[in-house]
Order: C-alpha cells, then sequence, then structure tokens
C-alpha cells in the first residue's frame, strides 16, 4: 500500500467522498475511482457496469469493482444518464489499477443537474479529508 | 492484552512494502506491492517463496508415539519410512474434522506434525487431551523456536541446487524429504506444498538460521508471495482451506470428512490403525461415498453434499456463501472462490509452452448435492442475478512437470480436428504415398538410434507377410497323449515345424532347456510370467481366492526400470497390497548414491533379508550395465530364500554371451525378452526357464506354457513367428561379430560425444557403458526440445526422465542405442563422426540434415544377415507370391 503522498490526483478533477472522481468535458461527465481506491482495493479482476441509457440519481450504487479478495461497490457522485461506458475493462480490468483516469475511466454520464459538480470536493479539499 | 505475533520474517515483509493483515491469529502478508495477480503468475511461472511460519509445528516423541498418532490421525502412520510425509486429518467422533495437517517423519525417533495457524491452539488442547490418557507420548510446540518457507514453482529445484552445500534433496517423488546444508545451516526438506506445483518444497529451520535462508533464496530470485496469492494458487488446484471445505459450511453444519475429495488419500482404514477416532463415523461417510462412485444414491443421507471444483461459464466472480442451483433447485454453496489469472499457452502436447500473456477466470470449490456430477451446469446466485457455471474434474494439472498446466472449462479436452472430406479411394492413395515416405525417410536419409528399436533383413520381413500371418494354429500339450502338442487347426505342418525349429534354436542361444514363443511382446511375456507364477503358489488349494506374490523386488521406473515390471505396467494385478504401506509391495533395488545407474549390491543383501522377495525382476529399459544377477542369486541362495530369479532383458537380449553376460549361467531362473532390440527379429516375446522335467519348479514352466496359452492369446501370431525363425537363424550365425561390434561402438560413440564437450552418463573409466545403450545429459526439461530439433535433422533419439527428474515432461536426458546402426555397418570410427554431427546440433544449434542424409547414404546395406545375392531366386519368388 502506497502512502498518500506517492498517490496521484490531477489538479483537474472532482473527488467524491467514497473516492470516485469526475470530470467535465463537452457537457458530459467522465466517472472512475481514484489512484487511492485502485491502491486499497489491489489487483482489480472484475468491473461490474450498467448499460447505456439507465439513469441514476446521485448516490445510488451503479455498479461494483471486484479485487481477489473483495467486492466494492460504486456509487455515482453526479445524477444523470449514463451515455458510455468502458467496454475495454471486461478483458483488462487491470486498467483501473494501472490508468485510474485514463484508460481506467468507467462511466460517461450526461448530468441532470450541474449544480451537483460544485457539491464535489477539489483535489486539496479531497487530500485533506484522505489525511483526515 | 497480548499483541497478535509475527513470524521472524515480519521485518522483511514489511521492508518489501508487504501490506500486513491478521490471520490465523498472526500478522502476515496478504500481498507485496507486485499484487496477487502478479504474484500468482510469477509462481507458476518462476518460483514463489512464501512464509508459511504461523502453521502449528508440533513434535511427536516417546515409546507410545506410533499407536497416539494412529488414534488420533486419519491416516496410517505406520506406512511412513523415515524420509516421507503424508497428508492427514486430524478427525472428531462425528466424523467431521478439526483440521486437516501434514505428518513428517524426518527422524527415526520423533515425527512433525504441521497444523493450520488458526486451529493450533486448538488442535493442541484436543491433541493433549489424548496424550495424557495414553501416556507415553510426549508433545512440543515448536512452533515459536522454527521457521517455515515453502517455495513453489519451476524454478524452485534449480535455486535451492545453487545454495546446497551438502547432503541432498529429496527424492523427485511427491511427499519425500531430504535433509540439506544452506549457508552452513541445517534445512530439512519436504517435496510438498500447497500450490498444486510438481516441483516444490517445504523448508523447515531453526529460527537462528531464518533469515539467512530468506535473503539467500530471495537474491536467486525467488518472488515473495503473500497469503492473497497462496489462497488463489491453491484454489486453482483445488486444494481445500479449512474453515471453507473442511469445517463449517455457510449454513454453519460440519461438513462431512468425505465430502472433500483429498480425504481418499487423508482417510485409511488400514487394520494397522486398530479403532481411531472417528473411525465408524468415517466407515459410513466411506461406504455412502463408494455407492455415490457407482450412481447409487441410495445411501445419500451419510454423505448429502460434496465438495466439487466448479467454472464459471458467464462474467463475474463467484465467492464464499453464494447460492448455487441446479435445475432450479438450491443444491449447495460456494465454498472458495475468485478470479484466478493463468498464462496462456501455445502449442500442443508435449511440446506446448506458457506464453507472455495471461487472462483471468472464475473458478470455484462448491459444496453440492451429491447426485450432481462432472458435466451438469449450474447457476450461481450472485447479488440478483444468476450466472451460468460447469461443474468440471479439475482446474488445472500438475503431473507434466516442471510446470502446472490450468485447463480452462473449455478446454477440456483439447480441441478434436474434423477429418478430412475424402473419397476412399483418394485416402487409400494418400496412406500409400504417405508410408513409401515415411518408409524411405526412416531407411534411406535417418540414422536410427532409438534403442528399442531394429530394422529386419528383407528376408524376415518378407517371410513375416507370407500366408501364415492369416493363419491359424493353436496347440496345447495333452498330457494324455504323453505330453504331445495337439494343433486344433488344419494344414499346420508347416507352421508346427517352423515353431519347433524355432525353439531349437532358441534354447540353444539362450542356454536354458524351455522356450516359451507364442507371446507376441515383450510385455505379454512378462505379464504371462506373473501370472505363471501366482498360478504356481495357488497350485496346492484352487478352490480359494487365489494369492498373489508376496513381495517383489525391481528396478524403480524412475531409475530406468522396465514399466511392465512396475505397479503401474504389467505386474500391477499380480503383486499383494502391503497393509503397512498401504500399496503394491514391491521394494526397489537400491543404487550407488554417486551413480544411479548401477544397482549398490551390497546394500542388497540387507533388503533381501528384510522382505524376504518371491519374485526378483531385473532388467532395465535405461540401462548402462550388466545385472549383477550372479551376485545376486548367491545372497538368495545363502539366505535360503523361496525366491524366483526373473530377467526381463527386453533391450538386451540380443547381447547375450561373453561380451555381455549369460543369464541362465549366472543364475537366472527365467528370462524374457522383446525379440526386436538388439535381437534380430520381428516384433514378439519370448521367456525362456531352466526348469526342466525332474525339477520341482518345472511345475511352474508348465503354468507358463498354459499362460501363454490360452492365457495371453489365441492366435499367436503366425507371420511374424515365421519371421522370426530366419532371424534367429541370423542370430545364432553371426552373433560373436555383431554382439562384439555393438559393444564397440557404443563405448567408442559415448567417450567420442564427451569428448564433443557433452554430458554423457556412467563412468567414463569403462567408457561409459557396458550395453548398446549411450545416455545423453542435455539439462533439465530440455530432452524433448532437443529429441525433436536432432529429429529435424534426420537424427533419431528419445528423450527421457533421469533418476533425478520427476517425470517424461522434465526429461533432461536423450536414451540413444547403437544396435541398429551397427547392423547397417557402422564401426567405431563412423560413430566418431557421428558424435560430431550431434554435437553440432546439440551444442551449435546448427542445421546438419543435408549432411546426415549424405553419411547415411554410406551405410545402405544390412550387415550380420545372409546376403540377398545368396537367395536372390527365392526373394523374388516371395515378391511375387505377394500379388
Amino acid at each position: 500500500m502506497k502512502e498518500i503522498s506517492e498517490l496521484n490526483f490531477p489538479d483537474d478533477l472532482k473527488y467524491a467522498e467514497d473516492h470516485e472522481w469526475a470530470r467535465m468535458e463537452n457537457g458530459e461527465a467522465t466517472i472512475g475511482i481514484c489512484d487511492y481506491a485502485q491502491d486499497q482495493l489491489g489487483d482489480v479482476v472484475f468491473v461490474e457496469l450498467p448499460q447505456v441509457g439507465d439513469t441514476f440519481e446521485k448516490g445510488q450504487e451503479f455498479g461494483t469493482v471486484e479485487s481477489v479478495k473483495a467486492v466494492s461497490e460504486l456509487f455515482t457522485p453526479l445524477s444523470g444518464e449514463v451515455t458510455a461506458v468502458n467496454g475495454n475493462l471486461e478483458d483488462a480490468p487491470e486498467l483501473v489499477n494501472n490508468e485510474p483516469y485514463a484508460g481506467g475511466w468507467m462511466i460517461r454520464i450526461k448530468p441532470a443537474n450541474a449544480a451537483e459538480m460544485d457539491e464535489l470536493m477539489t483535489k486539496d479539499a479531497y487530500l485533506a479529508m484522505l489525511k483526515g | 492484552m497480548e499483541s497478535i505475533p509475527r513470524t521472524i520474517f515480519y521485518d522483511r515483509h514489511v521492508a518489501l512494502g508487504a501490506k500486513i493483515v491478521e490471520f490465523g491469529g498472526w500478522e502476515m502478508p496478504v500481498q507485496y506491492p507486485s499484487g496477487i495477480v502478479q504474484e500468482h503468475l510469477a509462481t507458476r511461472k518462476r518460483a514463489g517463496l512464501f512464509d508459511v511460519s504461523h502453521m502449528g509445528r508440533l513434535i511427536v516423541r516417546g515409546k507410545n508415539k506410533l499407536p497416539f498418532l494412529q488414534h488420533v490421525l486419519s491416516n496410517n502412520a505406520e506406512a511412513l519410512d523415515v524420509g516421507e510425509s503424508q497428508y492427514t486429518l486430524i478427525p472428531n467422533e462425528r466424523g467431521g474434522a478439526l483440521d486437516d495437517a501434514y505428518l513428517y517423519r524426518f527422524a527415526e525417533e520423533e515425527y512433525l506434525l504441521v497444523v493450520n495457524a488458526a486451529n493450533r491452539q486448538k488442535d493442541w488442547e484436543h491433541l493433549q487431551d489424548h496424550v495424557s490418557k495414553m501416556g507415553g507420548v510426549e508433545m512440543i510446540d515448536r512452533t515459536f523456536e522454527t521457521a517455515m518457507l515453502s517455495l513453489q514453482g519451476p524454478l524452485s529445484k534449480d535455486i535451492l541446487l545453487a545454495l546446497i552445500d551438502g547432503g541432498s534433496l529429496p527424492d523427485p517423488l511427491r511427499n519425500r524429504l531430504g535433509r540439506v546444508t544452506l549457508g552452513g545451516s541445517e534445512v530439512l526438506v519436504a517435496r510438498t506444498g500447497y500450490t498444486g506445483e510438481p516441483i516444490c518444497f517445504e523448508l523447515f529451520v531453526e529460527n537462528a538460521d531464518a533469515l539467512n535462508l530468506w535473503d539467500a533464496l530471495v537474491k536467486k530470485g525467488s518472488v515473495p508471495v503473500g497469503l492473497g496469492a497462496r489462497d488463489t494458487l491453491r484454489l486453482e488446484a483445488a486444494l481445500p482451506l479449512y474453515g471453507h471445505e473442511l469445517g463449517e459450511d455457510p449454513e454453519n453444519h460440519e461438513i462431512p470428512v468425505f465430502a472433500m475429495p483429498l480425504s481418499r488419500f487423508a482417510v485409511s482404514f488400514s487394520p494397522l490403525k486398530g479403532d481411531f477416532v472417528g473411525r465408524a463415523a468415517l466407515e459410513k461417510q466411506f461406504a455412502a461415498l463408494k455407492k455415490i462412485f457407482n450412481h447409487d444414491f441410495s445411501a445419500i443421507r451419510d454423505l448429502p453434499r460434496r465438495i466439487m471444483p466448479v467454472a464459471l461459464k458467464g462474467k463475474g466472480v463467484a465467492r464464499a456463501g453464494y447460492k448455487i442451483f441446479h435445475k432450479n433447485k438450491h443444491a449447495g454453496y460456494i465454498t472458495s472462490g475468485t478470479m484466478v489469472p493463468y498464462w496462456h499457452s501455445r502449442g500442443e502436447g508435449i511440446a506446448s509452452s506458457l506464453t507472455e500473456s495471461h487472462s483471468l477466470r472464475g473458478i470455484c470449490l462448491a459444496l453440492l448435492d451429491s447426485d450432481i456430477g462432472e458435466g451438469d451446469t449450474l447457476e450461481i446466485e450472485m447479488r440478483g442475478r444468476r450466472i451460468p457455471a460447469l461443474v468440471v474434474p479439475y482446474h488445472m494439472r500438475s503431473e507434466a512437470p516442471p510446470y502446472a498446466r490450468a485447463i480452462p472449462w473449455n478446454k477440456l479436452r483439447g480441441e478434436k480436428k474434423k477429418p478430412d472430406e475424402e473419397k476412399t479411394v483418394a485416402k487409400a492413395r494418400n496412406l500409400l504415398t504417405r508410408a513409401i515416405r515415411n518408409t524411405s525417410w526412416r531407411q534411406k536419409e535417418c540414422i536410427n538410434l532409438i534403442p528399442s528399436e531394429q530394422t529386419q533383413s528383407s528376408v524376415v520381413r518378407l517371410l513375416s507377410i507370407m500366408d501364415p500371418c492369416g493363419r491359424y494354429a493353436e496347440h496345447k500339450q495333452v498330457t494324455a497323449f504323453n505330453e504331445a502338442e495337439v494343433f486344433y487347426y488344419q494344414a499346420t505342418d508347416f507352421i508346427e515345424n517352423v515353431e519347433k525349429l524355432l525353439e531349437e534354436e532358441l534354447r540353444s542361444y539362450l542356454e536354458c532347456p524351455q522356450v516359451e514363443t507364442r507371446l507376441i511382446s515383450g510385455q505379454m511375456a512378462n505379464a504371462a510370467v506373473f501370472s505363471a507364477l501366482v498360478d504356481y503358489l495357488n497350485r496346492a488349494d484352487r478352490k480359494r481366492e487365489q494369492r498373489r506374490i508376496r513381495k517383489v523386488m525391481n528396478n524403480h521406473i524412475i531409475r530406468g526400470g522396465h514399466l511392465s515390471a512396475q505397479p503401474m505396467g504389467a505386474l500391477r494385478d499380480f503383486v499383494t497390497r502391503d497393509p503397512k504401506t498401504e500399496k503394491p509391495a514391491v521394494v526397489n533395488f537400491p543404487v550407488l548414491a554417486e551413480n544411479p545407474y548401477k544397482i549398490d549390491v551390497d546394500a542388497c543383501e540387507a533388503l533381501l533379508e528384510t522382505h524376504r522377495p518371491e519374485l526378483i525382476i531385473f532388467g532395465k529399459s535405461m540401462t548402462l550395465y550388466r545385472e549383477p544377477v550372479a551376485e545376486i542369486r548367491a545372497m538368495v541362495d545363502e539366505l535360503g530364500l523361496n525366491c524366483t530369479i526373473m530377467y526381463d532383458m527386453a533391450h538386451v537380449l540380443g547381447l547375450i554371451g561373453p561380451h555381455f553376460q549369460r543369464p541362465f549361467a549366472e543364475g537366472a531362473d527365467l528370462v524374457t525378452g522383446s525379440t526386436h532390440k538388439t535381437f534380430f527379429g520381428t516384433q514378439r516375446g519370448i521367456v525362456g526357464a531352466r526348469f526342466d522335467d525332474g525339477d520341482p519348479a518345472y511345475e511352474l514352466w508348465l503354468a507358463l506354457r498354459r499362460r501363454a496359452f490360452p492365457g495371453s492369446v489365441s492366435n499367436h501370431h503366425l507371420g511374424t513367428l515365421l519371421g522370426l525363425l530366419m532371424a534367429t537363424y541370423e542370430l545364432n550365425y553371426f552373433k560373436d561379430e555383431y554382439q562384439e561390434n555393438i559393444i564397440r561402438n557404443a563405448k567408442t560413440f559415448a567417450a567420442a560425444l564427451a569428448s564433443c564437450g557433452l554430458d554423457v552418463a556412467g563412468e567414463p573409466g569403462i567408457s561409459f557403458t557396458q550395453t548398446h545403450q549411450v545416455i545423453l545429459n542435455v539439462g533439465y526439461a530440455k530432452g524433448p526440445e532437443i529429441a525433436d530439433r536432432l529429429e529435424a535433422n534426420n537424427i533419431i533419439v528419445n528423450y527421457q526422465a533421469a533418476p533425478q527428474e520427476e517425470g517424461f515432461t522434465a526429461s533432461g536426458s536423450l536414451r540413444m542405442g547403437v544396435q541398429e546402426m551397427t547392423r547397417f555397418g557402422m564401426r567405431p570410427a563412423h560413430f566418431e563422426e557421428l558424435a560430431g554431427l550431434l554435437a553440432e546440433v546439440i551444442r551449435h544449434g546448427r542445421t546438419v540434415k543435408e549432411e546426415v542424409a549424405a553419411f547415411r547414404k554410406r551405410f545402405a546395406t544390412m550387415q550380420y544377415c545372409f546376403s540377398e545375392a545368396e537367395f536372390e531366386g527365392e526373394i523374388q519368388k516371395l515378391h511375387t507370391l505377394l500379388r
């Protein structure tokens, strides 16, 4: 397990309390789990994702990420409709470990409520929360 | 409050960045930074190093140690010789298990019992209770004074060999033990493990030596592996984990011992155990299990569910506790499950190898209703969905060392090739064309060095396919006719005469009064002898169940002993099971420590005295020496043993004489042999015996006649019988020159290979060999690949496992024989040339195919046979008779 200082948290993302990240571009939010989450989980062996067209309220479970030892639920930081799902994770779940912010992205959402983005934490706020 | 104990390696784990968790009451590494997936894969491809010092290590001593162990453990402790170990269970009275465990016998005066960390306190209290009750037993807990490491994977043996400075590793057989010194400290070594890796070691050291051992192993390339991958590895190998496959099931009911497949090996009902804890309950479960194996479910209530490997067909991860449905009925639970990585392989059969890529697969062990079986489809309920799954016989296999081989559910039986759509005539023509090509290639372009093979002269071959090859000539001696042979068929005068002449020629060649020629292979000849011996041993009482041979002494297959003579070969149905070891009652010839190809004659005396075998089988298929027939005969006679001495001369039958050995003169009772290796014949088998009329053992000879016909054959294949007579004429006529040249060629070939820088087995002082065989060591598991390369260069040899290798897939030797090429006229100087060609291929990887074909052209005419010119007229006539 890495020290927090060894982990990576890009400045331009927003973070949720349960360790998801969100990036807004072209009116859609891309969502995944952050470096801390993947480090804690260990080797990801399976990711269960929703279908395109599914809708969720903020805080609802949208899927699971499984390591060898444990199952972890995924909670959406934003409400909205799923517009894309990362199909690469089916054959290469290790992308979540190796590229949590790039190749390891999980879903793309059309946000129902733009204000929810501001309710998420900045990198500094998230780090402060981690360090407790 | 006491802090959670740590093993002596704790600081090493922390320094490597391991994630530490509590397990079984100890702080243990669950994974290192590389992660569980990489650690699992590294063990399968290289070597994984596991700290297992948290497991309980209990020493049992005292005059009642054996009765104590027989009473509190499920397996037969008396079966263990010093240097052996066994899987066992600590049973309770109800037919469940308190723990599973391993019992090691490193020393004469004490046993080591290794138990699961989580159960150590519980096991101790239970066992201590019995210690007090029985008396005369001392039990000591050495868990905190000693350390235990597990080293598993294809490279693990090389790593240890590079570090050992004294002692020797255990024999390459599971459960064997050894003692070595490593960096000056004593290490006890066991060929045991919990990963399914065929190359596996568990190491025991005193605490003082532990860290040095760890550091040395890591420095040599072992990959530290945590408990996370330990679990995925054992799951893939379908090995049980207490608390999952033993102990309580997800409904908190006790899992019956025999629900777990390995219990058939862990539980013994040997009479040597007497009454032991749980015996009655276990016998009941075992009775139900035997019925279930026969698809009889009448006793299913005594064993309602069993543990089975299950593979996921759909996407998902099945975990312990998930419910399983069969035909929509709730049929059980997953006991262990997760996603496990495996290496992709390329190639087929023995040429298959691991690639650089891997995949993940969902696999589990499950406790399922006992009437469910292999191939049944199931549904696993996971978080609201039902995923299809399949009961499989295994997830991986360990019998092809040096690698464990993953078997995904969709690759269970390999891929069947669809036969080509071809019209029948085209098929026939194709076959003829290919047969012509095959014969041309082997006869004109190849140097054939396989020790079991030979080419027959053209007259022998022609005779084999003349009219008798479609005829019958069964016959039997009838006592009422003064032992005259009575033939059951007509027009048999010719073949009757051929058989008589053959027996005469063979009696002369073998130097014995009796010969049986109706067997059609060497193995059949051996089986007929074993059967005859059983018949003979029971001659006084034909009413009762016929007893088997009580004890056999032979050469072990790993040291070149014949397959026929092993319990897995022809011997199986003729030898008793030893009640002590619960295995076939066979004792092996001891070999010299410095030369495993040579029998340690001096050590035989004590073994003969202890074991008093009824049958001794000499003979090997990987052979460099004469067998010590005379010496053993002398020992047998001095000890007054009632023993039959048999020499299976298979390979060396053509060498009988002053240049090799004369078995009957040296004291053999029976000789069996293949007539087609060093002997010139067609492919058949024979038996020779020294019992003449008047000898008390003549009955054994008569039994052998009966076990040949009608015991082994009806039709004894007359075509090859006719060919064999001609071949025997040839051998009797040319044998002096032929035998002398074979031995000289073999010695020259061996010496030449050695001077080309190759590693030749045997003693340089005697030019390596006394037979037709030459054995080359080419490196652990490299045999098959090098044999393939030589074949691509038209040099045909065969790969063979040397005595220190686990099995044929790990073969590190090439076995060669000079007999066929000697017959085509090769002389010592030619074998020197040939050695050079071999070295080019083996040492320098060069292609010499054309040179070999040109070389073969110089040896196209068969020697040691009557020249074709001599019989030109007759040969022409035989050819025309074929149309």
